[in-house]
């Protein structure tokens, strides 16, 4: 494998000072002409701030914990999801293809805003109170209360989590499914008929030998869903979860910082998904030394 | 001979693929008990292949009935899978898992079907590495092994479930020349050890020293088939003495 050396060249150089004095123009214009007044340390204090002698999280930083939170537990719950209906869409059931292919034309041909409203409205709402969960959790022990607000969010905010993050699930495990779908048929033929001719049954010919080579071929293509689901999630603003976009629009209407808000939380989105897609690339380069050494 | 002295029986089989090809026509083989090495030739796209996928259930037939050490080949899950079970296949391509080591492709099946012990599938799986000759390579991934080192271990493989029955589709067929004999070495020892195999193949010096019967087909039917020594000497057959002339 060759690798691209990165090589710093004076061209480089021109170019950074360049688009730095370009960012400076733009900055001092907008002071300037617009009459705007950066307040910068004001909204860094939204971020963190020294509270009676220990650092505090600012709602920024509580909706950027709530993004992640949100984005882990969406892409290991639409992978479990995905698998199942990925599975289904390969079954020589045509009942199991049906559902599964119809779930997922009809989630990737929603709108995702209604799609969240559609689960928050008909289905968060109504099965969350149904089944009485927000009483228990407010007679949970505080240890478990504790626990679940290390999971997912504070007890008053629990059932809004659940509703972001089951439309999360919904949503993506639509795009899981076929990233599935497609790994396992990626699969060659030959590898079903070994399985078939030793006696597995079909259950035990996907558990063996077809699942993990497929899975390990899927994992980059996985990982990249992680990185959509963190920029998906901010749809959930929409119901008032406070996630990183939701605490950016209520800092706003009370602030009206409006500049220095969003360039803090793009640089927050950035850093998440920049930060996973540097994982992605190892990860992806280290399966491809593995596999050319076959 | 009556039905319980013949270890295959296929009557009539039928086989149309989807698009109009008959790849069997009526077809009908079986084999004794005790017979040893039977070998199909037939040119290319006479339906060899398919009639060897027909006996483990890869390929449904669409008329006739194929029974296999009493069991037959119907609609029954349980009967198709104890069919799997006892017909073992290796094919042109090896087939093997890439994500196992050599040993964990050769125990897979003791222990998940046959749900064997650990130990006692290593201690099979060690014996088979030794008889197709190659222990030092049990702990190696496929992609580390030849071809002929691969189709060894596939032999190896099939015969850990112990079947009554082994089937070869052009086993060597994928091979550099240099690899062919190795490869051949094992079945004739399967041979001499008396396993019943049914054996497709192009290397007609096999045929003609390991085959107990050729049969010799085309466009899915039997053109003839008859005891090996009598075949090649005195085939009865125009298309035969055509078809050998070729490939002699
Ligand atoms: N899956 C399939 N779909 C459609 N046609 C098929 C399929 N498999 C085989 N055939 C056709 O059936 C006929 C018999 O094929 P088969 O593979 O059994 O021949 P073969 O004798 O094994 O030939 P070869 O010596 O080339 O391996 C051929 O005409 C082939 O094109
Ligand atoms: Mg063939």
């Amino acid at each position: 494998m060759t690798k691209n050396k990165i090589r710093f060249t004076p061209l480089d150089a021109v170019l950074i000072v360049l688009m730095l004095a370009a960012g400076l123009f733009l900055v001092r214009r907008i002071g300037v002409d617009l009459n705007y007044r950066w307040q910068w340390p004001v909204t860094l204090q939204y971020l963190v701030r020294m509270d009676g002698g220990s650092w505090t999280a600012g709602s920024l930083a509580q909706g950027f914990l709530t993004t992640v939170k949100l984005s882990l537990w969406a892409t290991a719950l639409a992978t479990l999801l995905g698998t199942i209906l990925g599975l289904m869409r390969v079954s020589h059931s045509l009942f199991d293809r049906l559902v599964a292919g119809s779930y997922v034309e009809m989630v990737r041909n929603l709108p995702p805003l209604v799609l969240v409203f559609i689960v928050y409205f008909f289905i968060g709402d109504r099965i969350m109170t149904l089944l009485g969960i927000e009483g228990l959790i407010r007679s949970a022990s505080p240890a478990t209360q504790a626990v679940l607000t290390f999971l997912f969010a504070p007890p008053a905010r629990l059932s809004g989590f659940f509703a972001g993050l089951a439309t999360l699930v919904l949503y993506e495990a639509a795009y899981i499914t076929e990233i599935v779908r497609a790994g396992i048929q990626s699969i060659e033929q030959g590898q079903w008929e070994a399985a078939h001719a030793l006696g597995l049954s079909r259950r035990q010919q996907l558990r063996y030998v077809i699942l993990p080579q497929a899975l390990q071929r899927i994992l980059p293509a996985l990982a990249g869903q992680l990185i959509s689901t963190i920029k998906d999630s901010a749809i959930v603003s929409v119901i008032s979860i406070p996630e990183l976009t939701f605490q950016g629009l209520e800092l706003m209407s009370a602030t009206y910082l409006t500049f220095e808000i969003w360039i803090t939380i793009t640089a927050l989105y950035f850093i998440l998904t920049f930060t996973f897609s540097i994982g992605v690339r190892r990860l992806e380069s280290s399966m491809q030394t593995k596999s050319s050494a076959g | 001979m009556s039905a319980d002295e013949r270890i295959i029986e296929a009557r009539e089989i039928a086989k149309t693929f989807p698009g109009g090809v008959v790849a069997l026509d009526r077809f009908t083989l079986a084999v004794r008990r005790g017979e040893v090495v039977v070998i199909i030739i037939g040119p290319s796209g006479s339906g060899k292949s398919t009639f060897l996928r027909c006996l483990n259930g890869l390929e449904e037939i669409d008329g006739g009935s194929i029974v296999i050490d009493g069991i037959p080949l119907d609609h029954h899950r349980k009967n198709r899978l104890l069919i799997r079970q006892e017909v073992g296949m290796v094919f042109q391509s090896f087939n093997l898992f890439p994500h196992m080591t050599v040993r964990e492709n050769i125990d897979l099946a003791q222990i998940r079907v046959r749900k064997k012990t650990r130990t006692d599938a290593a201690e099979t799986t060690m014996s088979l590495l030794a008889k197709v000759g190659i222990t030092e390579k049990a702990d190696r991934y496929p992609h580390e092994l030849s071809g002929g080192q691969q189709q060894r271990v596939a032999i190896a493989r099939a015969l850990a479930m112990s079947p009554k029955v082994m089937l070869f589709d052009e086993a060597t067929s994928a091979l550099d020349p240099e690899m062919i004999g190795e490869v051949l070495d094992v079945m004739r020892t399967l041979a001499a050890e008396g396993m019943t195999m049914v054996v497709v193949t192009h290397e007609m010096g096999f045929a003609r020293e390991a085959g107990d019967r050729i049969v010799f087909m085309e466009n899915g039917r039997i053109v003839e088939e008859g005891e090996t020594e009598r075949f090649f000497a005195a085939p009865r057959e125009e298309r035969t003495h055509a078809f050998l002339g070729q490939i002699l």
